[in-house]
């Protein structure tokens, strides 16, 4: 589109905008955000579900409180199918097809890296809410927030808990081939060399079933602990058949993958599953706010689902913190939006959420890698076990870090 | 040796050729002489030319494999594949089970192959219906219910809705309304697989599910319990030997399998249905002389191999985690098995599924960059295909078609 | 007017229509409605060129998505790893071509941190923008890998030369899937699942009658899809007239019978397989670039299904339909992608699963009750409306003849 034909737009815009404000029949408006979720495989449709659900849940709260501008606001779920290259495609669609202000969610790293520049370009912000991969904040753009760990705080919650397991010598890591799995085993690698402890990596193709030939493999390297870098049904099937040769968490010390958050699915689908270890992004259950608290009953009564997961709670957050940053702009628009989000300082149901880093404090200027530009700087991760058959991760023995500790791990061995 | 190989399935060919002999297993034979014995036996059988024998083709590729083994342990000898023999043991063990399951499904697409004369693309997702049925039988309808009745059903309904597909869209192939009846078959199951996936992704929906395993082992220990170096089970798996586990829904899985085969067998070879079948496989019009009503048969044949694709499913729900997109991969190795084997061939199809299960054990467990070993996975059965359509279309047990099947209807 | 000159005239009106379409359409969606049309370009030239392959030559081929995705990879690779530096950098693998240096960067596979960097990166940063570097020419990596393509159609060719319809579709689906595993395994190079990054296809924007486009401009890329599928569409077409078409007709109808009757089966087989295989590179690499991105999902089985799927709905006989039946489904799909209530009972309906079931329901009846699509029946209905005159005339007259004998 040339530049006359957008200034005419422009203005046709503008017009329209303060002739609709000066009638002021301001609950007939509807401020759309986009939300991005894995809905259809190869995606981790599971997660991608959860996602949605709980943005659909923020949108209807946050109407009831009131909405954004006074207008109604409407959450705009979009399938990334997981794809990069349908992940850029959705984006623009969101944007110029449905007229999102700014956009949530976003589940897989691949997605968020692919999708970042197209927003970044027309200028819509954007916080993403599960996606790791340190270079989605890395590149410094102005429009990209993210509510979700980096990679690399990811990677070592993973292998400093890890460490803890005793006489701990070789360790087995399965990833799948994506932009989350390979730089995290890449760390979670560095992290335990670094302390004396040996580590091989196991790749394998997302969409693999039949993991028998590498789970023989991982139990001739005899490693004493395993960790598990996949999302998706990959991460139930590889724990299950590892189960099924010996090696599986009632045998080895055993981290599943955030995919074992998922509590019904996990027990349904990965019967041996006992004592497995998993990692969980958010304050532990005990220090739930009450905005945390009062979302679980409602998920829990539209899922019906045991507890509300970790990357669901991210997806609530990363609408309402936008809503909010849309109110104290004061405007939709993008840029108005963005300098809101820098100053933020959002209750959420994570916790506090501040961006420290931004065009107003470098992340240099105190040290930090570029990683941390629009970061929240400190979600709360910690390692759960299932300690007992059946249970809700919710429910579960926080074994990591010693802060948040309700319970001594059970180091199973061979 | 790759090189050889190369050269002796080119050269060969063309020394036939030029002796005016038949061609047919030439380039087979010569790249693997080749490969095993580089230019010297290669010389050696262009200056021959012998007559295919059975010993020609046999000999050579087992040398040839030799060969391989032999330079890869030397290449890389603290490969585990090399140095621990309880880790080649187990892996051989997962190996033929796998075989065993990957044989079964594809028994059901050679079937329909070998009466029809269609691949059908639709065979994963019979697999797919199969345990999605038995899921749904035993875990949300009829919870705690025998697993045989979800088995049961699995078969039931996939056997009915082959029939009915077959009846709907498959009746045209037969009298000649249709110019490419191979297309047609293709592009016609291709379409039932895409909706059949789509159907199931839009009403179950994309989560994983599993059925609960179908029964659990007893605790064995023996022959003592001290030192279960024979046989111990755990609830989950058996270990024989004290090195090679088997999964308890594998092993439950491959027990059924066989018994389904010797069923089939019986089926085939003892009644008058399956020697009707049999009967019509072999050559159309002259099973329509004897009173055999071949486009009976044809309906029979479509509905009995989705049915074995389905109780592969319905076996393999227990094990594996299911989604509406999980036949893609089982499909693709069937292709492989039955070409391997030798498309129409039932014996073809077993023996292929073993192998192609030993290859895919192979190459993820003797890959030395653990890395890329089991991400190769998909083209391990991709590279076995394609080789064997290059060197020996027919395949193992491959036999020519004579009258009116291999895709030409009466 | 008579009635053969109806499609004339309708495809006239069509190619107007998508020659103005992006100066009239301003409604607020329009960059993503032109996703849509570039992504219907896309698919039809796949579509026009594979019922070339299997409609026309009977060759029924599933590994024209392969042929795509190493036409898009090969220009990708070659825009990532190759840049032209007037000095060297002394790290990187490097040769001197004339006053300038042709920096092969090294691959670093898939990181998370922007602290690991590529060695042209690292001593980009020690000169500090000092030393400006080239990229490679995007034309020049699509014009490799459509020579890629052509070279792979070669060999694939070959290889099934003796092969016939279900062993040519299973080995070329054997083809693909291993096209597929190594480029997603062999992820240091090609990024596997993380896709590779391409540069947009006018990276600098562009300047056409003074008008200057920046590169995520959609109309650029548009007219160029759009004239490539008129070229594709041009050979195809003239293709299908000449001999060639009459011989690879007469290759699908008997093989056997056209090669003793004098034509060069192998000739014409190889010769179709590379000229379909090199439109597919293009259409593959082109698209690449205008995305942005590629990874190894676009050789699934699904999207050749999709391929296949939109040649058989709207007719596998007929070039013109295939393209034109590509563009209308992509468009349908594309639209369907929404929910809605019905409104009695009140369920919601999610049309984003369902419209491929509808889909996959619309293929199967299609075949069985007009084999030759929905849109090429009612193309020949108008053109061959005197074929039918000219049989009864030539019936009759031999009628006639046979009588008086």
């Amino acid at each position: 589109m040339n530049k006359s034909k957008l200034s005419i737009y422009g203005i046709a815009t503008a017009i329209a905008v303060s002739l609709i404000g000066s009638a002021s029949f301001a609950a007939d408006c509807t401020i759309k955000i986009g939300g991005l979720a894995p809905l259809s495989a190869p995606g981790a449709v599971g997660g991608g579900e959860a996602m949605r659900d709980a943005m659909k849940l923020a949108e209807a709260d946050l109407n009831a409180a009131g909405g954004a501008l006074g207008c109604d606001i409407k959450v705009v779920i979009a399938d990334t199918e997981g794809l990069p290259e349908k992940a850029a495609a959705m984006m623009n669609r969101l944007i110029t097809q449905d007229g999102v202000v700014a956009v949530g969610g976003g589940y897989h790293s691949s997605v968020g890296v692919a999708s970042k520049d197209v927003a970044n370009d027309a200028k819509i912000p954007v916080v993403f809410a599960e996606t790791w991969n340190d270079t989605i904040t890395g590149d410094k753009q102005q429009f990209i927030f993210r509510i979700a760990p980096l990679s690399s705080w990811a990677s070592a919650t993973i292998w400093q808990s890890a460490i803890l397991a005793p006489g701990l010598k070789k360790v087995a890591i399965l990833t799948e081939n994506t932009d989350y799995g390979i730089p995290a085993a890449a760390e979670t690698t560095k992290g335990l060399v670094a302390n004396g402890i040996e580590a091989a990596t196991y790749g394998v193709d997302i969409g693999t079933q039949d993991y028998s030939g590498i789970v023989e493999r991982i139990k001739a390297y005899d490693p004493g602990y395993v960790i598990v870098l996949a999302t998706g049904e990959a991460g139930y099937n590889f724990a299950q058949q590892a189960a099924d040769a010996g090696i599986g968490p009632m045998d080895v010390p055993f981290q599943a993958g955030q995919v074992a958050l998922e509590s019904k699915a996990w027990w349904e689908n990965v019967p041996d599953g006992q004592y497995a270890f998993v990692q969980r992004i958010g304050i532990p259950v005990n220090l739930w706010n009450d905005k945390a608290l009062k979302l679980n009953e409602t998920y829990k009564a539209l899922t019906g689902k045991g507890a509300i997961e970790s990357y669901a709670l991210e997806a609530y957050d990363s609408i309402a913190i936008l809503v909010q940053a849309i109110n104290e702009a004061g405007s939709t628009d993008g840029e108005a939006i963005v300098t809101a989000l820098e100053n933020i300082d959002h209750d959420g149901t994570l916790g506090r959420i501040y961006f420290p880093y931004g065009s107003g404090k470098d992340p240099s200027v105190d040290g930090k890698g570029d990683e941390w530009w629009h970061q929240w700087p400190d979600p709360a991760m910690t390692v759960i076990q299932y300690q007992n058959e059946g249970e809700d991760s919710t429910d579960s023995a926080i074994v990591w870090p010693d802060a948040y500790k309700t319970g001594d791990a059970i180091w199973v061995s061979q | 040796m790759t090189f050889w190989g190369v050269v002796g399935a080119f050269g060969t060919r063309r020394a036939y050729l030029k002796k005016d002999m038949d061609t047919s297993n030439a380039g087979y034979i010569g790249s693997m002489i080749g490969a095993a014995t580089g230019p010297v036996g290669l010389i050696a059988l262009w200056l021959k030319t012998p007559e295919t024998r059975k010993s020609l083709l046999v000999v050579p590729p087992i040398a040839a494999f030799a060969l391989l083994a032999i330079s890869f342990a030397f290449a890389d000898p603290s490969n585990s594949c090399v140095t621990n023999g309880s880790f080649v043991a187990s892996q051989i063990s997962n190996g033929i089970i796998l075989g065993i399951l990957y044989g079964f499904m594809a028994l059901g697409l050679t079937l329909i192959y070998s009466i029809l004369g269609v691949v059908s693309f639709a065979h994963g997702d019979f697999y797919m219906i199969g345990g999605m049925a038995a899921y749904y039988v035993t875990m949300v309808w009829f919870p705690g219910v025998n697993p045989l009745f979800g088995i049961g059903f699995a078969c039931v309904s996939t056997f009915i809705l082959g029939a009915v597909f077959e009846r709907i869209f498959l009746t045209p192939m037969y009298d000649g309304r249709i110019d490419r009846p191979v297309e047609y078959g293709i592009l016609v199951t291709f379409g039932l697989a895409f909706t059949l996936q789509y159907f199931i992704a839009a009403t179950v929906g994309s989560n994983p599910v599993k059925a609960k395993r179908y029964f659990d082992f007893p605790r064995l220990h023996w022959p003592s319990k001290e030192d279960p170096w024979l046989l111990k089970t755990r609830r989950g798996g058996l270990e024989l030997f004290d090195t090679i586990t088997i999964s308890n829904p594998r092993f439950t899985a491959a027990v059924v399998c066989i018994i389904v085969l010797l069923m089939l067998l019986y089926f085939l070879h003892r009644t008058w249905t399956g020697k009707a079948l049999r009967a019509v496989s072999l050559d159309r019009e002259a099973a329509a002389i004897t009173g055999i009503n071949p486009n009976r048969m044809n309906m029979l044949a479509f509905a009995l191999g989705g049915m074995l694709a389905a109780l592969a499913g319905a076996l393999l729900v227990q094990a594996f985690s299911w989604l509406p997109q999980v036949g893609a991969i089982p499909a693709m190795r069937s292709f492989v098995i039955i070409v391997l084997g030798g498309l129409g061939s039932l014996p073809g199809a077993f023996v292929g599924g073993i192998i192609v299960g030993l290859v895919e054990s192979a190459g993820t467990g003797c890959i030395p960059d653990p890395q890329k070993a089991a991400s190769y996975i998909p083209a391990y059965g991709g590279i076995v295909l394609l080789l064997t359509l290059l060197l020996r279309p027919t395949g193992l047990f491959g036999r020519r078609f004579s009258g009116g099947s291999h895709g030409k209807f009466g | 007017m008579s009635k053969q000159q109806v499609p004339l005239i309708v495809g006239v009106i069509i190619i107007s229509f998508l020659m103005i379409f992006p100066f009239v359409y301003t409604a607020n969606n329009y960059p993503y409605v032109m996703h849509i049309m570039i992504a219907g370009f896309f698919y039809a030239i796949l579509t026009s060129s594979w019922s070339m392959l299997a409609g026309y030559g009977g060759q029924f081929s599933f590994g024209h998505m392969g042929f795509t995705g190493i036409g898009a990879y090969t220009t990708a690779l070659f825009c990532h790893y190759i840049y032209l530096s007037p000095e060297a950098t002394n790290i990187c693998t490097e040769f001197s071509v004339g006053s300038q240096y042709l920096v092969i960067v090294n691959p670093i596979g898939i990181t998370s941190s922007t602290l690991v960097q590529d060695c042209l990166r690292e001593a980009m940063s020690i000169w500090d923008g000092s030393v400006k570097v080239t990229p490679m020419p995007v034309w020049l990596g699509i014009i490799l890998g459509i020579a890629m393509g052509g070279l792979f159609g070669l060999l694939i060719g070959l290889l099934v030369l003796p092969l016939r319809a279900a062993y040519l579709a299973l080995f070329t689906l054997g083809f693909t899937e291993i096209l597929r595993a190594v480029i997603s395994s062999e992820l240091d190079i090609t990024r596997g699942q993380a896709g590779l990054e391409l540069p947009k296809l006018f990276e600098n924007g562009i300047t056409i009658f003074g008008r200057h486009f920046d590169k995520t401009d959609p109309l650029p890329p548009y007219f160029v899809m759009l004239f490539l599928l008129f070229f594709c569409l041009g050979v195809l077409y003239w293709l299908a007239q000449s001999k060639f078409g009459l011989f690879i007709r007469a290759l699908r109808e008997d093989q056997d019978a056209a090669a003793a009757l004098g034509v060069n089966t192998t000739k014409y087989k190889i010769m179709l397989f590379v000229i379909t295989s090199m439109m597919a590179a293009a259409a593959g690499a082109f698209f690449a670039h205008y995305i942005g991105i590629i990874s190894p999902n676009n050789l699934m089985i699904l999207q050749m299904s999709l391929v296949v799927s939109m040649a058989v709905i709207a007719g596998i006989e007929n070039i013109f339909a295939a393209a034109i039946g590509a563009i209308i489904i992509e468009f349908t799909l594309e639209t369907l992608r929404t929910s809605f209530d019905v409104p009695l009972i009140g369920v919601e309906v999610d049309m984003t699963v369902w419209r491929l079931v509808i889909f996959g329901a619309l293929l199967m009846i299609t075949l069985r009750l007009s084999r030759n699509g929905i849109i090429a029946p009612i193309i020949n209905y108008f053109l061959r409306g005197h074929v039918a005159d000219e049989t009864v005339a030539k019936r009759k007259v031999s009628d006639s003849s046979e009588e008086s004998a």
